[in-house]
């Protein structure tokens, strides 16, 4: 299982496809940096195919004012809880 | 064509001239073959537009990348692969580009992340 | 487990250097050995010497400088990505003929070789970029 990063948003750029193309089935996504507005209720759709697998880095959320409007459905973690997720991942993987 | 047992995935995403990514991209993977690592190297998105046949040299005579790509195999990196959905998308044959390549789905593109110890997106 | 981290973002124009160092304190926070952090790409910024941010911003150079000091953390700087950008060692300026020098310890200017070394020695090794 690996562990994809994410910091660019499904807004904005389509870099979140190749994340996206690039992850097997047990494979978990982090959203980062403006990757974190991938969290949005109205945007979320996007990453719908990993569902269960997605994670949202919680400073980055609250830095933007975007706590508030980050979807249920989303794991949101902390820094340590960061670390966590790569401990439990044979690798990462950083789309940007 | 693809080699499961490569030690380093080199990840190349953008295209020559109008940054640095795919030149220094490439650079890591010169590197670790010269160290004796195997390299297995993934066009994806638009780094397909790196194996264009007809380059030239930029602006004020900057190389570009197609030199360096054609000495990856004297490198003894010999595994190129390309996005299959890439290609479609800028309407190019795996056939017409300037090196040999193979093309890969995107089921085949996670098996190759899970399989490489090290991996490196550029 | 050993950590390393690869940065190929500038300070102060992405979040990249910002995000790497948080990881670095939070990997060296858990117990887990911080082997070294491999600067590439516009991340060779982060070794500026001469980088003078406002004070109310946080100092980058200097943080990671601090990390090295606090827990051995090797700074690699890649020396190719490096002098093509302007920053140069007591050596290197020497050695080019330049006034002055941009970088100083706890950075080194080394190899890429050592960026893959480092991300095969390590148990993970985790990339932040712009």
């Amino acid at each position: 299982m690996l562990l994809h990063i994410l910091n660019r948003s499904p807004a904005t750029s389509e870099v979140y496809r190749q994340a996206l193309a690039a992850m097997g089935p047990e494979d978990r996504l982090l959203l980062i940096e403006d990757g974190v507005q991938g969290a949005m209720s109205t945007l979320v759709g996007h990453f719908a195919e990993v569902t269960g697998r997605l994670y949202a880095l919680r400073d980055d959320l609250e830095a933007r004012g975007l706590i508030a409007h980050c979807d249920t459905t989303v794991a949101v973690t902390d820094m340590a809880g960061f670390v966590t997720l790569t401990e439990d991942a044979d690798r990462t993987l950083s789309w940007f | 064509m693809s080699n499961e047992q490569g030690d380093l995935l080199v990840i190349l995403r953008h295209g020559p001239h109008g940054t640095s990514w795919l030149r220094e991209g490439l650079d890591a993977a010169l590197v670790a073959a010269a160290f004796g690592r195997r390299v297995t190297l993934l066009f994806m998105g638009e780094g397909v537009t790196a194996l264009l046949p007809g380059q030239g040299s930029g602006p004020l005579g900057q190389k570009g990348t197609a030199p360096t790509l054609e000495m990856l195999e004297m490198y003894d990196i010999e595994t190129l692969l390309v996005e299959a959905e890439a290609l479609a998308r800028y309407g190019l044959d795996a056939g017409s580009l300037m090196l040999p390549v193979a093309s890969v789905g995107q089921g085949r593109i996670a098996e190759l992340t899970a399989s490489h110890p090290l991996v490196l997106t550029f | 487990m050993r950590y390393g981290i690869l940065l190929m973002g500038a300070p102060y124009s992405s979040q990249a250097s910002h995000s790497a160092l948080r990881f670095a304190k939070a990997v060296v926070a858990r117990g887990h050995a911080l082997e070294g952090v491999f600067f590439y790409h516009d991340g060779v910024q982060n070794a500026a010497r001469l980088a003078a941010p406002p004070q109310d911003e946080p100092h980058l150079v200097d943080a990671w400088a601090e990390l090295a000091a606090e827990h051995g953390v090797p700074l690699q700087v890649c020396i190719a990505a490096a002098l093509r950008r302007g920053l140069l060692d007591e050596r290197e300026a020497a050695r080019h003929g330049k006034q002055g020098h941009s970088v100083e310890a706890p950075f080194e200017l080394t190899g890429l070789g050592q960026l893959v070394d480092l991300g095969l020695r390590c148990d993970r090794l985790i990339t932040f970029a712009p």
